[in-house]
């Protein structure tokens, strides 16, 4: 049963996403800003991580770049997600040490197909 | 006529020294008059009269006792009594003038001696003695005036070679003084005045005009005018062939009007003359016509003739050439100055340097740009006064490099005198005159306006950016919300079995995605727009991305009970290019179709070829739906511009797909075309190279 990671700071998106995920038979957790995401996913414990960008107190690129600073998490599947569509925000990301990246509003089956290719095995 | 013998000796000795000390030929024949009819001699009536070489005429210079008899009066050959000297060279004594045939019977009617004057062998005139009574003159008398005559004929020849010395030193002082304009860079006005002065002079003439030649209107203007009587002639302008000087300009020729009231081609404007006689002659620099001039004296007697002609000759070439260079030199002055002036009223800064990088001029424009008067610069070298040491060597690189023959043109900064630094626009480039390179000239164009405006411009547009970026971002994230727990609730509700609220929760869900297309739209614009919009290019086969948007596409198509039919597929191949951008194309186009189609058939179609090695992929979506008029297809493409106001209400969509479509077609290298009949249905036609050609990465359009 794969463990997801969401971090993500606006509550409605937050519930919905991870209940939607949960209907999916993922486990989920959530961290309410980048310093928590960092604290948590450090646990590794996690067998990937979904990050927004526009966090508190730690933005979303700062965490993962931390996340891959660490030995423990320096592999682990990061798909950055943001509302912001422009131009270099897609790079960003990437360059921060993401995976890959989707934009909000959430695609759930785009999504679910962005993270099955980062799944080792994918979910029942 | 009887006196003492010593007093007329005395009288006699007093011509002599008369005669002797008379300079000109005039002076010499008064002398005779003035001797012969003193108290002593006492001859009643005495005349000298000399001839005309050009006529023949005998010309009364002096005389005495004679009324009316002016000086100038003329006699002409075959009349008179006094003609026979000439004939023969003998004194001839006529006792009884009324009993000769010659006789002209005016005015004594008593004895006449005629006595022939002899200068330098030659027979020059005649002394003329008469008595109003017959048989007054004895051999005595013919002594005296034989003796008076030889005096007076030696006097005269030598007043002639005396005049023509003269005249010859005055020629000689005219033609030199002609030759001193030749070099001599005077203003063409001045030069005018003195060649038909010095003309005059050496012709001895009181009268004179000299016009200059207009080649581009054939026109003869006169431009000097010399005690011309009643009115000004200057800036008379005449055609080749009017008029004298229109005459010999015409012919090339001198010519001498010996009457010029009786001459057939005179000019209207000189319809009353006081003068007789006229000479013109063109000025000529080989077959070159540089003006003409005209002479006339206010003497009626004056009479034009070989020696005129030929100091005429003499002086016109010369005369034509200091004409000719000063009107060169004028012009070449006038053009100077028009250089000068644009020089000098050029709103761009504009400098000179010599060889060695040293101001050799500037204009007031760089005075003003960068605050130096030219005396401050002039001999300086410029890239001292007007660089910083940031951009010196770079300055010091392009002097040399204009100097090198490779023009410069860059955009820079200089340093105005008070510190200030300025945007300049440099162009450089060498000044080569002859084929000798003398230096180089720079202009400095002040951009600092235009760089404010791009600014500002380039700050607004940002701004634009920024606005848009935020905006879409805070419509986003509650869209999300709306979306998601639609999506979240439609899937519980099925869980749960409450069919009827499904169908209201994909209203919801619905508005959401449109509202969602709406604003992917406007920011796939405004990126296009900012030139933010980028180029991920992959490799992918063709066939599964068509299936993937016939997937997609197909509950659209089915709505208004269309058929999709898909051509080429299999055959296509693969494409390196903007996967997405490709998808997103052929979706526009093809809910673009089923919107505007019902119960038709939509088919796309895929076709592949390649020439000259461009390898081309065309994809064709053609519907049967109502298609559109020449009008509304020339609106198509533009952005909020379906073909009606009214088509969005009824058939939906943003209206912004294929204004999206054709930007993104473009900046992968394509286009988008369409075809279309009103009724019959619409054809659009997708080319796109199977491999892009821009950097992956690069953002297109630029800044």
């Amino acid at each position: 049963m794969p463990k997801i990671l969401l971090v993500e700071d606006n509550e409605m998106n937050r519930d919905m996403l991870s209940r939607r995920l949960l209907r999916k038979g993922f486990q989920v957790e959530m961290a309410v800003d980048g310093r928590a995401g960092v604290e948590m996913g450090r646990s590794g414990k996690y067998d990937l991580i979904l990050m927004d960008m526009s966090l508190p107190e730690v933005d979303g690129w700062e965490a993962t770049r931390q996340l891959r600073a660490a030995p423990e998490t320096a592999t682990v599947p990061i798909i950055a997600l943001t509302a912001h569509a422009m131009a270099g925000d897609r790079d960003k990301a990437l360059a921060a040490g993401c995976n890959d990246y989707d934009t909000k509003p959430i695609e759930l089956d785009r999504l679910l197909g962005k993270m099955a290719a980062l799944l080792p095995t994918a979910p029942q | 006529m009887k006196n003492a013998a010593a007093s007329r000796q005395d009288a006699l000795l007093d011509l002599s020294t008369r005669i002797a000390e008379a300079e000109s030929e005039s002076e010499v024949c008064h002398a005779v008059v003035d001797g012969l009819r003193g108290e002593a001699l006492g001859y009643d009536f005495v005349a000298v009269l000399l001839v005309d070489q050009a006529t023949g005429d005998r010309v009364l210079m002096a005389s005495t006792g004679w009324k009316e008899a002016p000086a100038g009066l003329r006699i002409r050959p075959g009349q008179g009594l006094s003609e026979r000297p000439l004939l023969d060279g003998r004194i001839h004594y006529t006792p009884r003038v009324t009993e000769e045939t010659r006789y002209l019977p005016t005015r004594n009617e008593g004895s006449e001696v005629d006595v022939p004057l002899l200068a330098n062998r030659a027979l020059v005139g005649v002394l003329v003695v008469e008595s109003n009574r017959p048989d007054a003159f004895d051999e005595a008398d013919f002594k005296i005036l034989t003796a008076a005559a030889n005096q007076a004929g030696m006097a005269i020849g030598r007043a002639r070679l005396l005049r023509a010395e003269r005249a010859r030193a005055d020629e000689q002082e005219a033609l030199r003084a002609t030759m001193a304009d030749l070099v001599g860079r005077r203003d063409l006005a001045t030069v005018l005045q003195a060649v038909l002065e010095r003309a005059m002079r050496l012709l001895a003439v009181s009268h004179g005009e000299l016009a200059i030649y207009h080649a581009e209107a054939d026109e003869l203007e006169i431009v000097a005018s010399h005690n011309m009587g009643r009115k000004d002639t200057t800036g008379t302008r005449m055609k080749l062939g009017e008029g004298a000087m229109g005459h010999a300009a015409r012919t090339r020729e001198p010519l001498l009007i010996p009457n010029y009231r009786e001459w057939s081609g005179r000019s209207t404007q000189y319809a009353t003359v006081e003068f007789t006689a006229v000479m013109v002659a063109p000025l000529l620099i080989g077959e070159n016509l540089v003006g003409a001039m005209a002479f006339m004296d206010k003497n009626p007697a004056r009479r034009f003739g070989d020696e005129d002609l030929r100091l005429l000759n003499l002086f016109a070439p010369q005369a034509a050439i200091a004409i000719e260079n000063a009107r060169l030199f004028t012009a070449a002055q006038h053009q100077r100055k028009y250089f000068q002036e644009l020089v000098d009223n050029n709103p761009v800064a504009i400098v000179t340097l010599d060889e060695h990088h040293n101001v050799v001029s500037c204009n007031p424009a760089f005075e003003q740009l960068y605050g130096y008067s030219e005396a401050d610069v002039r001999g300086k070298n410029l890239d001292d006064l007007i660089t910083t040491d940031a951009t010196r060597l770079e300055a010091v690189r392009y002097t040399e490099q204009a100097l090198d023959e490779r023009p410069v043109k860059v955009i820079s900064q200089r340093r105005h005198r008070s510190g200030a630094m300025v945007d300049v626009e440099v162009l450089g480039v060498p000044v080569i005159v002859g084929g000798k390179r003398l230096g180089l000239m720079a202009l400095y164009h002040d951009i600092t306006p235009l760089l404010k405006a791009r600014r500002a411009a380039e700050e607004a547009s940002q701004a634009k950016s920024h606005f848009l970026a935020s905006v879409s971002h805070e419509l986003r994230t509650p869209l999300n919300a709306i979306i998601g727990y639609s999506e979240l609730l439609k899937e519980e509700i099925e869980d749960l079995g409450v069919g009827q609220l499904g169908a209201d929760l994909s209203r919801i869900e619905a508005s959401g995605r449109l509202l969602l297309a709406l604003i992917n739209d406007i920011l796939d614009l405004s990126k296009i727009e900012a030139g933010k919009m980028e180029i991920h290019c992959e490799d992918f086969a063709l066939e599964p991305l068509l299936d993937q948007v016939r997937s997609t596409v197909g509950p659209l198509v089915e709505r208004r009970a269309n058929r999709l039919v898909l051509e080429g597929a299999p055959a296509a191949g693969s494409m390196h290019t903007d996967r997405t951008k490709v998808m997103q194309m052929l979706l526009n186009l093809l809910s673009n179709a089923s919107k505007f189609t019902e119960s038709g058939t939509i088919t796309l179609s895929v076709r592949r070829y390649g020439d000259n090695g461009a390898d081309t992929v065309q994809f064709q979506v053609r519907d049967t739906g109502i298609g559109m008029t020449p009008e509304q297809m020339g609106r198509l493409f533009q952005a909020f511009s379906q073909a009606e106001a009214s088509t969005a209400s009824r058939y939906g969509g943003t209206g912004l797909g294929l204004a999206i479509t054709r930007h993104f077609s473009r900046l992968m290298g394509g286009d988008v075309q369409v075809e279309s009949t009103p009724g019959a249905g619409s054809t659009f036609t997708l080319t796109l190279p199977a491999v892009v050609r821009v950097a992956a990465t690069d953002p297109v359009g630029g800044h």
